[in-house]
């Protein structure tokens, strides 16, 4: 049994991974604006592909796989808040308007009162 | 003393990375240690780098954390049945107090990944940072959060 | 139950689960209202395409896998980047207001 537990382990994180992955999915065509969509793909989807990559750093029982599984994490970390970020700006100054449904856009106003930002 | 243990430190995580623990191997991963220990040596050297490293790791736990609290509660709410209920989406100018570039980068990043707050925009002159909120409840409470909460974690980190 | 076969259920479920969120997100690239919607969605994908992979490396026992993975998660955000830089490039106005699908 205490054999094969880092496997089991292995096992749930990829179907953990899995299903965060295909939730941040179901958020992306659900939620109703790109700024809220972008929560779901950035934060499910980054929690998601990186589980999936621990799994396979648990289930490779190889150092070498592991450490680059364990890189392949910290990157995907670094990387998706950046790319959601820039997409986020891009969208916002290209003139995407957040839904009606939302509640204050201090971001708006401030761009009213110097437009040249 | 820890430039050596440094330099086999880095050269043990090369020869696992690359997957063969030979001798040549190991010394080669050294060399590559040593040089890059030689160009951050401005970085590392000082009796508070240990300090400094035992801060970074803890903003390391608390960030790994609130990811995964974060990817459960948007999680929750993307299959709720009732959604629009549950998104109240706003943009709030949260200010800064940090100030270098660097610390504003980590500062972003790390919203992006926490509960309910995604950084847009900053403004020109860096003292204003627009955050995106899945689920706004009270302006003045999240922008005291994150000020409380990362900023300041970020600041000890980079004194 | 064992480990072996755990596993092997494992990897099929999250292959499964995987291949049903290629489809989800692939249904917002094609009805997203605006251009951002579908590069969003389309980074999604790539993350999506590499746990998938990932999943794969998994079934087969082939580690390499593992280097097309990262490799692809590389390539999604360099895509991303392109593309945000692309829609700031081509300027306001082009853009219609936010699509609401209630």
């Amino acid at each position: 049994m205490l054999v094969g537990l880092e496997l089991y382990i292995g096992g749930v994180l990829l179907l953990l991974g899995a299903a965060f992955t295909l939730l941040a999915a179901i958020g992306v065509v659900r939620l109703p604006d790109l700024y809220t969509r972008m929560h779901a793909a950035s934060k499910a989807g980054a929690v998601g592909g990186g589980l999936i990559l621990i799994a396979v750093a648990v289930l490779s029982q190889d150092a070498s796989v592991s450490m680059r599984a364990v890189i392949g994490v910290v990157f995907l970390l670094l990387t998706t808040p950046v790319s959601a970020h820039l997409l986020a700006r891009a969208s916002y100054l290209s003139g995407y308007k957040p839904c009606s449904q939302t509640l204050i856009d201090e971001l708006a106003s401030n761009n009213e009162q110097n437009p040249a930002t | 003393m820890s430039t050596a243990f440094l330099v086999v430190i880095l050269a043990l995580i090369w020869a696992g990375i690359s997957g063969n623990f030979s001798g040549l191997n190991l010394v080669f991963g050294g060399l590559i240690g040593g040089v890059a220990v030689l160009v951050l040596r401005e970085a590392l050297v000082g009796p508070r780098a240990f300090r400094r490293a035992r801060r970074m790791l803890s903003l390391a736990v608390l960030f790994l954390y609130e990811l995964m609290v974060s990817a459960v509660r948007v999680a929750i709410v993307v299959v709720r049945p009732d959604m629009s209920n549950a998104v109240r989406p706003a943009i709030v100018a949260v200010p800064l107090t940090v100030t270098s570039d660097a610390e504003i980068t980590l500062l972003a990043n790390m919203i992006t990944l926490t509960p309910g707050t995604l950084s847009v925009d900053v403004s020109a002159d860096k003292s204003v940072l627009y955050v995106h909120a899945l689920h706004m409840v009270d302006r003045d409470a999240m922008i005291a959060d994150i000020a409380n909460g990362f900023e300041k974690k970020i600041r000890e980190a980079f004194e | 139950m064992t480990p072996e076969i755990f596993i092997e259920w494992a990897a099929l479920i999250s292959l499964v689960l995987l291949g049903l969120a290629l489809l989800v997100s692939l249904v917002r690239i094609v009805i997203g209202p605006t251009l951002s919607d579908r590069i969003l969605a389309l980074d999604l994908l790539t993350v999506v395409a590499m746990g998938f992979v990932g999943a794969i490396a998994v079934r087969t026992g082939l580690w390499l896998f593992l280097d097309i993975a990262i490799a692809l998660a590389l390539l999604g955000f360099l895509a991303t980047v392109a593309l945000a830089r692309y829609i700031l490039l081509r300027g306001a106005g082009t853009q219609t207001a936010a699509g609401e699908n209630s």
